[in-house]
């Protein structure tokens, strides 16, 4: 069953997250793809990803691209199940480390409306 | 065994440069052609590397813009783009070219621009850089280059102790070695405490910790085995590895693996029988001193978790047992994109000629190259010996 990115970013802007697991090897991956980047199989099974889970790791960015107006925003790759996917952490939230639990909190589109996941501290 | 021979080298000095991309490219090629004594008719092909210079500076098709810049249109010219790794891709294909017997002599090299005088400011270049990260699971989230860094950085420090000061250690390294290179963008003497009391870029990045914006160029002139006992000074390339890994970042099995590079350097090491021990000295891609520590792990340097203590201890210095970026790295000699990875070949050339004076390793006889790009999902990495 595969995954489009349009699938993937309509579910994030209501608020869920969806991966695809690769029974071949085991890995499930954090967002769309078209074979298993570790394995090569083709036949992935889309599979919705918890909302909660924990950081694996994080930043704050203090100088941002273009397109951001500005820095002080905290980005992490967050665990969720068996799967990461990056995301920012909520502005209005304290910043995060690395093992604390987080669960998806909202959307962000500030880049040219590509959404971007965000989560809050739990 | 040997696959082909480095036989000139040459490069601009890396920093501000107010001057068109082929003049800059010309001047490190003219050098190279000069240094190996031959002339553009004697080139069989160009593999030219450029990374975001149709984004940077509104300029594509480079390549028979450069080759009529240095008398040499006609020539086969292939162009590459692999991030901060584009012109380590493109020696491996001229070295690949040349011991397949395709081509006898070729030119290699890159050039890009990426200070204001490209009239992009910070965050404009900050915006160009992140290109390279994953336009959809990534740049959304307000990803830049520092950070990608910092992810797989901080992940380094929690699962193995790495401090800010190991950190900051890389930095102060890399700049006293950068003061012994006049073609350096930066070097200077600095302290742990300096570094440290830099502004946050992404943390635990400070200002020190990252590379510069810079403009410059490099080439090599790169020969078959057969034809390189015929040239002055010849460098035998025994060994290219190049290897790829998993993007987004998030799908990457281990962080801090940079698996890419452990893949490249085996491969390279394989080809030139050895092991990284045998090797007395690394130029490895630095963009931020968390960089220089994942890499001197990932071609074996250092021992895994240890890249952070080993460069605290003095151990990968000019006078340490496993000197990393003698001249400088990309944090003090500088970080044009597309002329990164043959400009660390110019280095090793030298190094293994013994020609670079102050900054000297000594007995420099096998030089290992690590050139990555993007979060290091593309790295190439080269074992460079002197001839017997």
């Amino acid at each position: 069953m595969s995954l489009s990115y349009a699938e993937w970013a309509s579910a994030v802007r209501e608020g869920s997250l969806l991966g695809l697991a690769c029974e071949e090897c085991g890995h499930t991956n954090g967002v769309p793809t078209g074979a298993c980047p570790h394995c090569g199989n083709r036949d992935l099974q889309q599979v919705s990803l918890p909302t909660e889970g924990t950081v694996h790791t994080e930043t704050t960015i203090q100088v941002p691209p273009d397109g951001f107006d500005e820095g002080g925003y905290q980005v992490a790759v967050v665990e969720v199940g068996d799967a990461r996917v990056m995301g920012r952490i909520a502005d209005e939230s304290a910043s995060v480390a690395i093992g604390d639990a987080v669960a998806l909190s909202g959307v962000i589109t500030e880049d040219d409306d590509h959404p971007a996941p965000v989560f809050e501290p739990v | 065994m040997t696959r082909a021979a480095v036989v000139g080298a040459g490069m601009t000095s890396f920093g501000v440069h107010d001057t068109p991309l082929q003049e800059l490219f010309g001047e490190a090629a003219f050098g190279a052609l000069d240094d190996a004594g031959v002339t553009t008719d004697d080139l069989d092909a160009l593999y030219f590397g450029n990374a975001m210079s149709g984004q940077a500076e509104n300029e594509t098709h480079l390549g028979p813009r450069v080759a009529s810049h240095i008398g040499a249109a006609g020539l086969a010219v292939q162009r590459f783009e692999d991030a901060c790794a584009t012109s380590a891709n493109a020696f491996k294909n001229a070295v690949q070219a040349v011991d397949a017997g395709v081509h006898e002599i070729v030119l290699v090299g890159g050039v890009e621009r990426c200070t204001p005088e490209t009239g992009r400011d910070t965050a404009a270049m900050t915006r160009i850089f992140a290109s390279a990260s994953h336009r959809q699971y990534e740049q959304p989230t307000g990803l830049t280059f520092p950070s990608v860094f910092a992810l797989l950085t901080k992940r380094h420090m929690h699962e193995h102790g790495t401090t800010e000061e190991d950190l900051a250690s890389v930095a102060v390294k890399n700049h006293a070695n950068g003061r012994l290179n006049p073609r350096a963008h930066f070097g200077k003497e600095t302290t742990v405490e300096e570094v440290l009391d830099g502004p946050v870029v992404a943390d635990p990045f400070r200002l020190m910790d990252c590379c510069p914006f810079s403009d410059g160029a490099s080439a090599v002139v790169v020969v078959s085995d057969d034809l390189a006992d015929s040239f002055d000074a010849p460098v035998d390339v025994t060994g290219i590895g190049h290897a790829t890994d998993v993007v987004p970042i998030a799908d990457k099995t281990a962080l801090t693996a940079t698996q890419a590079a452990r893949d490249a350097a085996e491969e390279a090491y394989g080809q030139a029988g050895i092991e990284a021990d045998d090797a007395d000295f690394a130029e490895v891609h630095d963009c931020f001193t968390g960089a220089e520590i994942l890499a001197s792990e990932a071609i074996g340097f250092a021992p895994d978790g240890e890249g952070g203590r080993y460069a605290a201890d003095g151990r990968t210095a000019l006078d340490g047992d496993r000197p990393i970026n003698p001249s400088g790295g990309l944090k003090a000699k500088g970080h044009p994109i597309g002329a990164t990875g043959t400009a660390q070949i110019v280095e090793l050339t030298e190094q293994i000629r013994g020609t670079v004076g102050e900054r000297q390793v000594d007995d420099a006889e096998t030089g290992v190259a690590h050139n990555l790009g993007g979060d290091s999902a593309t790295t190439v990495v080269s074992v460079l010996e002197g001839r017997a």
